[in-house]
């Protein structure tokens, strides 16, 4: 089972849209695929029309177990399940402050599910904390979305210090350019910077869409409602990137 | 999650009628129909489905499955459906199917179209939580169009089993009832003629101990020209090598039956037999060896080092050729009037009842008895001429004592359901254990010479001919090396076969046990 976190220590900046986009993508090609959604906002649990609500508390989640098992629901795809997001979700990073580093239990939570799944997604919260240095330190690969804009950059950064400090290795970060606006000069200039100074930038950029915006109506990956769209061939290149990466 | 529950309808007309009644109760919303190619795949022996396994295509996807269960073991996307092992692309599938089929042709046993109506019941959300499916199976090919089965399914979606559970039971009110999984595998096979499982070369007879010996030989016999008759027509559709294999292995088992049948039956009847049916034999000795040399073409080139390896095509592009000439040969010969008039007169053997005073003297034995002693004596007569094979004997000492293990092992297998299952098992493990180091190196001795005449017909007209008579000759060294390495391992191999142990257990089955039983 491989893992993908898609994580930014930034709101709004497309994470749940690619790992919805991803996870629909990857049950494409017959894999079983499970979406995580880690976020107490519960956006992803939103965009697949199924109930916020957790058969277990977020201790209880952590410890994985039937509870947890009991709570995936089938999206409306095929191979395609989700593990929704609860409310309870906004006390995890106090959960994970209470345990060992050591123990390595998102590591342990996530062994859970290999016999399952061949491919799980994570959709993670946007904060610099206990669950993100765990995702970061335990999933395969994580994907950062990046608007190509000042205070994005910084943030990105920002996080980049925090791994070099809690010595977490940055070859399986990979990063993209999200809600790009190829008119504005600030989005190319930087862009351009961004690909030439930092390293593990994936050549594959997802535009500023309504169609994307809209997933919120239609409550579907845009890869579903619109295959053939520029957003929808978009995600299917940066899938493809990301397959060689796996 | 529950599994998926299939309703069997009598027609694809009802469909509106169900939906209408569904509606009041549940939301549903129609998706885009699906029509797709469904085919089922075995092997000639129904290896498959002796192993409840399941192996069909829909569309380009190959599915591997087991019987009455839905968790697809094993998938592959393909264009062409492979035929035979070595068709596959490495895969987890292909490792699967190795062991289990090996060198038997894949045949694709029906041809269907499936055509599915899928509806999504959703909840307020508009979140699918039951898919609902109408499917019209129908065969494609000779019966093009004839519908083979119509059914509802119900797919529960994961966290959402109330509601398949809720919709199975309002299905159930309407007046169905749950149908079995493979209806539709077993209805097509049916339609198409085939009967699953139907054919097995492997000798399965059911003998009772006080059995008269004529009857005991006459139900060997009639099961062994079932396997004939049930591959001789096959072997001009070339399906695969084993059609030929199991129909020779059938005649040697009756040959070799034929020698110890003298007592029982007509002595002349039996010697003329016997001499019709070796002919019949050696019909296809040419063609099976060219078989097992062309099945063995990766073998071969594994034996050399890889500068050499490509440099035994010729000889097998050479071999391909007279296996061509070989088959037409074979094709024409089962097809001549003394083959037929061979096979109908042994036939009406089997079936016209003989007068007792035409019978051998040991026609009315028990067969218990019977069989005990032949096998006794087979077994005395090895273990006497192998202790008499030392290092240095000749081949040929060898090779007797090869066909002397090979009448011991059909004596055993045809009696065997009147003995100790478990014990007879652990015999036969000894006595294959003998026979795979006597076979091998006959098998050796007979391609060192095969290739050394071959190394003299090849053409010799292309600048490639040198490097591959070099590759030929290192060939015929290794196996050269082989053979006398394994002529080496004899010693072992029989003491192993004739030590006490073993001969203690021949002692208590083929001589205590019968008077046991008859006691």
């Amino acid at each position: 089972m491989k893992t993908i976190a898609v994580y930014s220590n930034k709101g709004g900046v497309g994470k749940t849209a690619t790992a919805v986009n991803l996870s629909y993508l990857s049950s494409l090609t017959g894999a079983q695929t499970l979406i995580c959604d880690l976020d107490p906002q519960s956006s992803a649990t939103f965009y697949f029309r199924v109930k916020p609500k957790l058969k277990s508390s977020s201790k209880g989640f952590l410890k994985g177990g039937q509870k947890v098992h009991k709570s995936i629901k089938g999206t409306d795809y095929e191979n395609l399940d989700l593990l929704p997001a609860d409310f309870s979700h906004r006390r995890l990073d106090i959960e994970f402050n209470r345990l060992n580093p050591a123990d390595n239990r998102l590591a342990i939570f996530l062994n859970s599910f290999r016999d399952e799944y061949d491919v799980l997604f994570l959709d993670c919260p946007a904060s610099i904390s206990s669950l993100a240095e765990n995702v970061l330190r335990t999933a395969d690969l994580t994907l950062i979305p990046l608007i190509p804009t000042t205070l994005s950059l910084r943030t990105y950064l920002q996080l980049m210090t925090f791994c070099k400090k809690k010595h977490i290795s940055r070859n399986r970060i990979y990063t993209f350019f999200s809600m790009v606006d190829r008119r504005k000069k600030l989005h190319n200039t930087l862009m351009s910077h961004v690909s030439s100074k930092i390293s593990g930038v994936l050549n594959c950029d997802i535009p500023y869409l309504s169609l994307i915006e809209q997933m919120g109506l239609y409550r579907e990956p845009v890869a579903a409602y619109a295959p053939g769209s520029v957003a929808s061939k978009a995600y299917q290149r940066l899938w493809q990137q990301l397959l060689k990466k796996i | 999650m529950p599994p998926t529950i299939k309703f069997n309808l009598a027609n694809d007309e009802v469909e509106d009628q169900i939906c209408d009644q569904l509606t009041s109760r549940f939301q549903l919303r129609k998706n885009t129909p699906v029509t797709r190619r469904l085919r089922f795949y075995d092997t000639f022996d129904w290896r498959l489905f002796n192993r409840s396994h399941l192996l069909y295509s829909l569309d380009h996807i190959m599915n591997l499955r087991n019987m009455g269960e839905e968790l697809i073991l094993y998938h592959l996307s393909c264009k062409q459906p492979p035929q035979f092992i070595w068709d596959f692309p490495e895969s987890a599938l292909e490792q699967h199917l190795k062991p289990i089929i090996k060198m038997r042709r894949l045949i694709k046993l029906v041809d269907l179209t499936s055509h599915t109506v899928p509806y999504r019941v959703l909840n307020a959300d508009e979140k699918t939580v039951v898919w609902l499916s109408f499917e019209t199976v129908r065969s494609r090919g000779p019966k093009n169009g004839f519908t083979i089965g119509t059914q509802i399914w119900i797919r529960p979606v994961k966290g959402y089993d109330k509601h398949a559970a809720r919709m199975k039971k309002q299905i159930q009110r309407l007046g169905f009832m749950p149908s079995n999984h493979e209806d539709v595998y077993f209805q097509a096979l049916y339609e198409a003629g085939h009967d699953p499982g139907g054919y097995s070369a492997k000798l399965n007879l059911n003998l009772k101990p006080q059995m008269r010996a004529d009857e005991a030989s006459r139900s060997i016999f009639r099961f062994l020209l079932k396997v004939i008759k049930t591959n001789e027509p096959q072997i001009k559709h070339d399906i695969d090598t084993e059609v030929l294999h199991d129909y020779r292995v059938a005649i040697r088992r009756t040959r070799s039956a034929l020698v110890w049948d003298k007592k029982i039956f007509n002595r002349n009847l039996i010697a003329r037999f016997q001499k019709d049916l070796a002919f019949v034999g050696k019909l296809s000795n040419e063609l099976r060896d060219l078989d097992v040399y062309l099945l063995n073409q990766d073998k071969y080139k594994d034996m050399l080092a890889p500068v050499l390896r490509e440099d035994l095509n010729p000889l097998f592009d050479y071999l391909t050729k007279q296996r061509a000439a070989a088959f037409r040969k074979v094709v024409s010969s089962i097809q001549s009037v003394k083959y037929k008039n061979i096979m109908q007169s042994w036939e009406e053997f089997l079936t016209q009842t003989q007068p007792e005073e035409s019978q051998g003297p040991a026609a009315s034995y028990p067969v218990l008895q019977l069989a005990s002693k032949r096998i006794t004596k087979q077994y005395r007569d090895i273990v006497k001429s192998g202790r008499r094979i030392l290092e240095d004997s000749e081949d040929e000492k060898l090779h007797k004592l090869r066909i002397k293990c090979k009448k011991l092992r059909y004596l055993i297998q045809f009696f065997a359901n009147l003995y100790p299952q478990e014990k007879i098992n652990t015999l036969v493990k000894q006595l294959k254990k003998l026979q795979d180091m006597l076979g091998n190196f006959n098998d050796l001795c007979v391609q060192v010479d095969y290739l050394l005449d071959v190394s003299k017909k090849m053409p010799r007209n292309r600048s490639q001919s040198n490097r591959s008579l070099v590759a030929m000759g290192s060939l015929i060294g290794k196996l050269e090396t082989e053979r006398q390495l394994t002529k080496d391992s004899f010693a072992v191999t029989f003491a192993g076969f004739a030590a006490l142990p073993n001969q203690m257990l021949f002692q208590d089955l083929f001589v205590h046990y019968p008077k046991k039983v008859t006691s």
